[in-house]
């Protein structure tokens, strides 16, 4: 099925099911108690509402959508470790791992209000949850902030005070996750304009978008023939612009996660790079195909 | 006497230690502080440092950013504002120090030049062979940090 929403309500919808989920999950937990059972309940129903609303608006949202689910597959997780591109596979079976512990927590607890058997297997499976959302806090810290700073401890190329240090390490997760969000956000943009150019358009390719990154063209200024002139042929590399020296921070999304999340600066640099290198504008379609090979570099 | 020589030794490398010292506090202009600057200048080169030009210099760059040295480099009207106002407050008639007196001293009250690298005291201070412009790490002469490793910093102490 597909259905889409504009990106930026798709983005808010996530932001606030996700607050919804931790926020009623930890209500849940701290008042799991016979003085606040009521609270407990209402917080239980409420956590399972949210699993219920998201696997349904899951399905429902087409492939490309922040609030499509990610399926996890083995032969995804196969082809990661073979080629070490893209998004880490950990990402779709964390996702459904916390889904099931969550999803059967709550369930669990629903029927336990008329069948009080079930309440010891309830509370071992949510506590359970709670180790699964640590662990999923802990790897979504690893994976976007606790990575980098890591490096940075390791090869300190400025004075990092332990305030700034302190305060990075709390807002990388959240910044991290919302570049996702932002530049799932950017591409879902540049789908529907390239649909409104082409009615036939079947979504963004990779190996087009390689093509155009590799490509020497003549239009635009002799000392940027190609996007490869300035950003090298290694999208991973970091770069140097060919008319003023200047260093550019890799183009490929793992080796640099800030690139694409801010829609004006992407904009901007299409721009002017589509005129250096091609002598014109690049059209929705390459811009999404660029983007689209970068995500997976 | 070898007391009164070790005192003129000592007298000695603390004059050349000062003077030294003084020399190398020439070569410095106030760095850029404003992050916005950094940011949108500083994208595509290194963001320069306001005192190398004076004040009617960076209102007409400021007012030609499409045609920016061939590049547009155009900005929405509020960054364009704050970036003049920078620029223009933090200018060379406006800069304390010596170079910056230096690079305004060889400009004409007539001229709005716009290329640091076309002022006759940069020529000045940059005098090598052609080889070292032509290094890959260079690749133009407003590429400061390939030489000055402090440059961003307003620091050009090194030569």
């Amino acid at each position: 099925m597909t259905f889409r929403l504009p990106p930026k309500i798709e983005i808010a919808l996530l932001k606030f099911w996700h607050a919804w989920l931790a926020g009623s999950f930890l209500i849940a937990y701290v008042t799991a108690d016979e003085d606040t059972y009521a609270m407990h309940l209402f917080a239980g129903y409420a956590v399972l509402a949210a699993i219920a609303a998201r696997l349904l608006v899951g399905v429902v949202m087409s492939v490309g959508s922040p609030l499509a689910l990610p399926r996890p597959s083995a032969k995804g997780l196969v082809t990661w470790l073979i080629e070490r591109k893209g998004r880490n596979p950990l990402f779709s079976w964390f996702a459904a791992v916390l889904f099931a512990v969550i999803g059967v927590s709550a369930a669990s607890g629903a029927l336990a209000d008329g069948w009080t058997w079930l309440e010891d297997p309830h509370e071992a499976v949510s506590e359970l949850a709670l180790g699964v959302m640590l662990g999923h806090v802990a790897f979504v810290t690893f994976m976007y902030g606790g990575k980098r700073l890591l490096m940075r401890f390791f090869r300190p190329r400025k004075a990092v005070t332990p305030a700034v240090l302190a305060c990075a390490l709390l807002a990388q997760p959240v910044l991290a996750q919302a570049g996702d969000a932002r530049r799932d956000a950017i591409l879902a943009g540049y789908t529907v304009q390239a649909r409104a150019a082409d009615p036939s358009f079947a979504g963004f390719s990779a190996e087009r978008g390689e093509k155009l990154f590799r490509a020497t063209a003549s239009g635009g200024d002799a000392r940027t023939p190609a996007c490869t002139s300035c950003h090298t042929e290694n999208p991973r590399a970091t770069g140097r612009n060919a008319k003023t020296g200047r260093e550019i921070e890799p183009i490929a999304v793992s080796a640099n996660p800030k690139r694409f999340t801010d829609k004006t600066e992407v904009e901007k640099q299409f721009g002017r790079d589509c005129k250096g290198v091609l002598g014109r504008e690049c059209t929705p379609r390459e811009k999404g195909d660029y983007i689209t090979f970068m995500l997976g570099q | 006497m070898i007391m009164f020589r070790t005192y003129a030794a000592a007298a000695l490398a603390a004059i050349a230690l000062m003077s030294s010292a003084h020399v190398v506090a020439d070569d410095r202009v106030p760095p850029v502080t404003n992050d916005l600057v950094r940011k949108e200048c500083g994208k595509c080169h290194m963001a320069f440092q306001p005192a190398f030009l004076p004040a009617r210099s960076w209102n007409r760059m400021m007012s030609e950013l499409a045609d920016h040295f061939g590049e547009n480099a155009s900005l929405s009207a509020n960054k364009v504002a704050a970036i003049r106002a920078y620029l223009t407050a933090n200018a060379a008639d406006a800069a304390p120090g010596k170079l910056a007196r230096k690079y305004l001293r060889r400009i004409g009250p007539g001229e709005t030049p716009q290329r640091i690298t076309d002022n006759p005291e940069f020529a000045r201070e940059h005098r090598f062979p052609e080889r070292v412009w032509k290094d890959p790490k260079v690749v133009t002469k407003s590429n400061c940090p390939a030489c000055h490793p402090r440059a961003e910093r307003g620091d050009y102490d090194d030569d």
